[in-house]
């Protein structure tokens, strides 16, 4: 899936060159804020009702979520089979750190990004060390996140177990209140948004471009691929762990289920696969278009798995590259042919 | 101590021939099928639904066995046919997302037709002594039964034309095409065969436990776990591997707690991928 053609495709074209060169910062905020400007309109059409505004707001902690993965499956081919057990790492260290500890809420919130950032390192670190392939990769984690769920059940005492955590900390807080958790995790949307794109140009990006088309060139030409692997990675748990926690304030009640696997992790891959795996918006559309499926077919129950089922299927295998950039591809395509 | 020794053998069959379809579909394709649990699960229901329609235990289980023997062809004719036209690492990844999502398919469309279906079949009547213990009767049977099975799929493999001809793919595709060997036709052999194994799973596990709708994704976990301790593409590894685990699993089950026992048997696996990639019998490298 990695197989990204390189987007100028067009290089006997002396404008288009120009045109990539001259890609300054500008061109990158630009479609950022606009796409994070749309959002902002959002609460005007929905903020009159509590649950669709739970709903726009599980769907940009998703976007957050996805553009994590993103980071560290697009970017640089580790598949991490963990996202919802790294997000609830963050969430329940979040509350654990600020009920049981007593810390402030904000501290809690930093410490457990740092707590998910470290896991997401440590496991990275590993697979690089023993130089694990895709699958493997994936099946440590996918252990990983089974060890994480039987933890979350066994120390009950700690996490609450079954019944979930109910957070008492920041309850009278603007992050329970209707709308403004909303604009918290946009923020925070926005931030990732910038941060991915500010990784892609600088010459870390390029050590991943160059990593997942070729590691054994990109090993060749001089990219320490193990440091960039565990750099994605680090950053990449981290941001999921910032996600899951400020959710986990807002939401103020944590489960099992909060962060399942089934929760978390099927649903970004479907995300992805719909916007496109490593490209910088694919997160973005995915999760827009999810959430809005989603909650169209919510009177189906457990026949909208059977739906994503199918929807898995027929977008690997007609759009395996994601809705994105197939549709980018073919409009430039046509805009190419009348010249 | 030598009960749940035995309990961890009973356990680790079941795991060995968990792996064994997983194992081979793997090593022989690289294709990873995550939907095997799900083979498995509508293998029950056929069988739970044949019962009902009146047939007897054995024919309802012959019809679940060429049902799960069917789904698993049919996947070699569906979903896995763009599969094939991809090689290495790529060919993996798109197996496993497609066939995850034939997974969803399948367990949505269950849970949503017949939410609280599941299969148990009830063996004998009293335990069994063995060893001075006393087992349930269901557990001896589904043992003999997995490891009939087991040794049968060992012998098809080492002795028959069309087992070495099927092992000569797994060790060198390449080299098996140049000698007159079609891997695709192979392939297609295989996940028929897998897919019987994993309707057996299904048979043998009711014995002990209920297969219900819920069951599929744990049972493909655990034959992925299993399947990549014993080393890909190995069926006696896969075998070891699974008796290990098992026996792991009970013992810490009984020392130190049930919750603990998953855990420690998750590690144990963690531990065994990083310390021998190829796992404890692999084939390739």
């Amino acid at each position: 899936m990695s197989t990204q053609v390189s987007d100028g495709t067009g290089t006997s074209h002396i404008g288009g060159i120009e045109a990539r060169v001259s890609r300054s910062l500008g061109a990158l905020m630009v479609p950022i804020v606009a796409v994070v400007a749309i959002g902002c309109l959002a609460p005007i059409w929905l903020g009159g009702s509590r649950v669709l505004m739970g709903v726009a707001i599980i769907g940009v902690t998703f976007a957050c979520y996805a553009i994590g993965f993103n980071l560290i499956f697009g970017s640089t081919g580790q598949l991490f089979l963990c996202v919802g057990a790294l997000a609830g790492i963050g969430g329940y260290a979040g509350a654990i750190f600020a009920d049981t500890v007593g810390l402030p809420v904000v501290v809690s919130i930093i410490l457990a990004a740092i707590a998910a950032g470290v896991t997401g390192g440590l496991l990275s670190w590993v697979a690089v060390r023993r130089s694990l392939g895709i699958i493997f990769t994936g099946i440590i984690t996918l252990i990983f996140t089974l060890v994480y769920d039987s933890l979350l059940l066994g120390l009950g005492d700690l996490t609450g177990g079954e019944n979930g955590f109910l957070i008492r900390s920041g309850a009278d807080s603007f992050l329970r209140r209707q709308i403004p958790p909303y604009y918290v995790m946009l923020g925070l949307m926005l931030i990732f948004l910038i941060a991915h794109g500010l990784l892609r140009r600088s010459h870390i990006g390029w050590a991943f471009r160059a990593l997942r088309d070729d590691e054994v060139a990109a090993e060749l030409a001089g990219v320490n691929v193990a440091r960039y692997r565990v750099y994605a990675a680090v950053i990449g748990a981290a941001m999921l762990g910032l996600a899951g926690a400020i959710y986990a304030f807002a939401e103020g009640r944590i489960s099992p289920s909060t962060y399942g696997f089934a929760q978390v992790d099927v649903v970004v891959l479907v995300m992805l696969a719909f916007g496109g795996i490593g490209a910088l918006f694919g997160p973005i559309l995915g999760s827009v278009v999810f959430t809005i499926v989603d909650e169209l077919f919510i009177e189906l129950g457990q026949l909208r798995e059977f739906i994503y089922g199918l929807l898995i299927i027929a977008l690997f295998l007609w759009v395996p590259r994601g809705v994105i950039p197939t549709l980018g591809q073919w409009l430039r395509r046509r805009r190419r042919e009348p010249g | 101590m030598i009960a749940n020794v035995l309990d961890g053998v009973v356990l680790g069959l079941q795991f060995g021939l968990l792996a064994a379809g997983l194992t081979l579909v793997y090593g022989l394709g690289g294709v990873l099928l995550l939907s095997y649990g799900q083979i498995s699960v509508v293998s029950a229901i056929v069988v739970l639904f044949s019962m009902d329609a009146g047939l007897p235990t054995l024919g309802a289980v012959v019809v679940g066995l060429l049902a799960g023997a069917l789904l698993g062809l049919a996947h070699d004719l569906t979903v896995l046919r763009p599969v094939y036209r991809l090689h290495g690492e790529s060919r993996v990844l798109l197996s496993l997302l497609l066939s995850l999502g034939v997974a969803f398919v399948i367990d949505g469309w269950l849970n949503w037709r017949y939410p609280l279906q599941g299969l148990r079949l009830r063996i004998g009547s009293g335990p069994i002594e063995i060893l001075g213990v006393r087992m349930p009767a269901g557990s001896v049977v589904a043992s003999v039964i997995t490891i009939v099975t087991l040794t049968a799929l060992l012998v098809f493999l080492r002795t028959t034309t069309l087992g070495r001809a099927v092992r000569s793919v797994i060790q060198d595709e390449e080299g098996a095409r140049m000698v007159g060997i079609d891997p695709n036709r192979m392939l297609r052999l295989i996940l028929l065969l897998s897919g019987f194994l994993a309707a057996l799973v299904a048979v043998t596990r009711s014995m002990v436990l209920p297969v219900d709708v819920q069951s599929g994704f744990s049972i493909t976990v655990f034959a992925l776990i299993v399947t990549v301790v014993g080393g890909l593409g190995s069926v006696s590894g896969a075998l070891l591997a699974g008796i290990i685990l098992g026996i792991i699993n009970n013992v810490a089950a009984a020392q130190i707690g049930t919750f603990m026992s998953l855990v420690i048997l998750l590690l144990a696996a963690a531990v065994t991928i990083l310390l021998r990639p190829a796992g404890l019998l692999g084939v390739k490298e």
